[in-house]
């Protein structure tokens, strides 16, 4: 099953383009971290990925071809947005009652089950209840409806460790008994270490890195080696960092190539200090609306 | 932590979300404002039925007089006149009220939802957007249309005897678009000036100002047009039917219109001038013994009242409904297309 599969696809704002040319095709996957400093482009990605946006250019299709928006993309995907708005003044069995009249499918007994385990009573007025609690009953109500691909912008953002932790328990507890997918976005890298397989990378509104978590960890390396020491072929250098003689470099290797010449000592890469390294990278790219102009 | 296993049941053919789910949904999300409008509906029907009850008591009073032109039965009127053919401010709310009702369940519609960003979940639930919005602009039209109404045909019922006493006129710009048909076209109209205003503006409060302006400019332009709606007639009698409204007197002389200058030179003879209407006349020194108007009579001058005979009512009431609806419909499909279209 393919997620989502984007060609093209863009979005502008005025003349500020949000996103542009962004080819994206991410396979069935458990966990699909979108990560990127805020302003990326992340939530007009989303936005068009759950039907709220439509594209300026391009197509946009999801769970295998399914156009985005249509009345079938969105009974399958749950969208849990950015500081979970709920209705302020709706009491929680309102709010409950309300996602039940718009949706085809409600699971009332586990909702039900969840708020009551959450300590989450029927009268309590949705806006009155704490910031964990509020994400809590966001997710609930996503996952009542048993989509097919569950999707969170900055969903952890705003909560407390101790909050951010039970709300990513629950995703993995859906993931592991529905076979809901997640796609999520964060520019929290650490808490997608472990538990994203498949990594979006977007800065400045253009993709620049896409891949399974494994993939993308196999083909990186930390080399270290003399400053000014040559440069094997098959290595494209993403970022580097001195130390005395000494420098560290993250690459990109192609697989044709020894992973490690001789005079240069290489280690694996983690998730986090791969996103970092893109980052970093893109920060010291022209602005994208910045190259629209000089075209 | 235990969570309950989810069991996965899905539909083989994908319908549409029912509409009678969604009748819950507008329910729930019109009931304060429900709540509000049948509060202000409420205090002005008791201001209405126990004004209008008392003015009946004092209507039937005028009618007892056997002789309506001896003294006390012409103070009796009188004296009704000054009691109640004055609403004062109640004017103003009989006017504005259709607006307000309208305003205030059409504004908040989507420029709560974009305000508080609410729309991010409505909009993705699998009802749909499109499906949500014609729910709840159906609910709120009926609603609207139906409150309007109401109060319409309560002012109607209050002014009757106003109306019968030939105080107030049917066809007057204070009256008209307040009862009958057109109460429910101008409230319809600012509830669809309201829910696209919302949708534009995107917050609640600025929302309101711009409905409540735009429906005021509105007004007054219809002011000015109704009259025209059809040709209004003309009359050289003196005296009018008291429920026919009347719209401008002139005077003419051989068929042909005649400025106040020449009238007020014919008059000088006599020691009178007219001042601001065809029977509104200042005495000046030496003048007074002569009634003007027989005086201008007697020198072959006619004086001519243009009018709109209060048979019209209610095809003018057709009329402003028609074009009402026409200006509120092609509202909502504005925002029906925007909000397809609407980029988040």
């Amino acid at each position: 099953m393919t997620i989502v599969d984007a060609r093209a696809l863009g979005r502008r704002y005025g003349t500020t383009w949000a996103l542009r040319d962004c080819d994206l095709t991410i396979p069935e996957s458990h966990l699909v971290a979108l990560v990127g400093p805020n302003g990326a482009g992340k939530t007009t990605l989303l936005n068009m990925i759950v039907g709220l946006t439509t594209p300026t250019t391009g197509r946009l299709t999801v769970l295998d071809g399914i156009p985005a928006g249509s009345p079938a993309a969105l009974d399958d995907i749950a969208f849990v947005a950015q500081d979970m708005p709920l209705y302020r003044h709706l009491s929680v069995a309102d709010t409950l009652h309300l996602t039940r009249n718009l949706n085809h499918r409600f699971d009332d007994a586990f909702a039900s089950a969840r708020l009551r385990d959450l300590g989450i009573t029927d009268k309590q007025k949705a806006g009155k209840l704490s910031g964990g609690q509020q994400a809590q009953l966001a997710l609930t109500l996503a996952l009542a409806r048993h989509p097919r691909l569950l999707v969170l912008d900055e969903p952890t953002a705003r909560l407390d460790p101790l909050a951010r932790h039970d709300f990513m328990a629950t995703v993995m507890a859906a993931m592991a008994e529905d076979g809901v997918s997640v796609l999520l976005s964060s520019h929290v890298l650490a808490e997608l270490e472990r538990v994203a397989d498949h990594l979006v990378l977007i800065a400045r509104g253009l993709v620049r890195l896409d891949g399974p978590v494994d993939d993308l960890t196999a083909r990186h390396r930390v080399v270290t080696g003399p400053v000014g020491q040559p440069f094997p072929g098959g290595w494209t250098a993403i970022g580097s960092t001195q130390a005395g003689v000494q420098q560290h470099l993250l690459v990109r290797v192609d697989s044709a190539v020894d992973p490690q010449p001789p005079g240069w000592e290489a280690r694996t890469v983690g998730v986090e200090e791969l996103a970092m390294a893109y980052l970093r990278d893109a920060t010291t790219l022209p602005h994208l609306a910045a190259v629209e102009a000089v075209r | 932590m235990t969570s309950p296993v989810l069991a996965v049941a899905r539909p083989a053919a994908r319908r549409p979300v029912p509409w009678r789910r969604l009748a819950w949904v507008s329910w729930r999300h019109y009931r304060t404002a429900s709540a509000a409008t049948g509060a202000l509906l409420a205090v002005v029907a008791v201001y209405l039925v126990v004004q209008g009850l008392q003015m009946r008591n004092a209507y039937a009073a005028v009618q007892a007089c056997a002789t309506p032109s001896t003294p006390s039965c012409r103070f009796a009127l009188l004296t009704f006149h000054d009691t109640y053919g004055n609403p004062g401010f109640a004017a103003a709310v009989y006017i504005w009220l259709p607006a307000l009702i309208g305003a205030f369940a059409g504004a908040p519609l989507l420029a709560r939802e974009l305000e508080t960003g609410t729309y991010r979940f409505a909009w993705t639930q699998g009802v749909g957007r499109m499906r949500w919005l014609i729910a709840l602009l159906v609910s709120g039209t009926l609603g609207v249309a139906l409150a309007c109404a109401a109060f319409g045909a309560l002012l109607s019922w209050y002014q009757q005897p106003l109306v019968d006493a030939g105080i107030q006129h049917r066809l007057h710009p204070s009256l008209f678009p307040s009862t009958g048909l057109a109460v429910v076209g101008w409230g319809l109209a600012a509830y669809a000036l309201g829910v696209l205003a919302g949708l534009v503006v995107r917050r609640v409060v600025p929302a309101l100002a711009v409905t409540l302006a735009l429906w005021t400019g509105l007004a007054f332009v219809a002011s000015n047009v109704r009259a025209h709606y059809e040709a209004p007639l003309a009359t050289s009698s003196l005296q009018l039917p008291a429920k026919d409204l009347p719209i401008e007197q002139w005077w003419s002389y051989n068929g042909s219109r005649v400025s106040e200058a020449q009238i007020n030179q014919t008059l000088q003879a006599i020691g009178v001038q007219q001042g601001g209407g065809t029977d509104n006349f200042t005495i000046g020194p030496g003048g007074g013994s002569i009634d003007p108007v027989q005086y201008l009579l007697q020198h072959g001058y006619t004086q001519w009242t243009s009018y709109q005979p209060d048979g019209r009512y209610w095809t003018f009431q057709a009329i402003e409904f028609a074009w009402l609806i026409v200006v509120s419909l092609l509202l909502l499909a504005a925002t029906l297309r925007l909000v397809r279209r609407r980029a988040g």
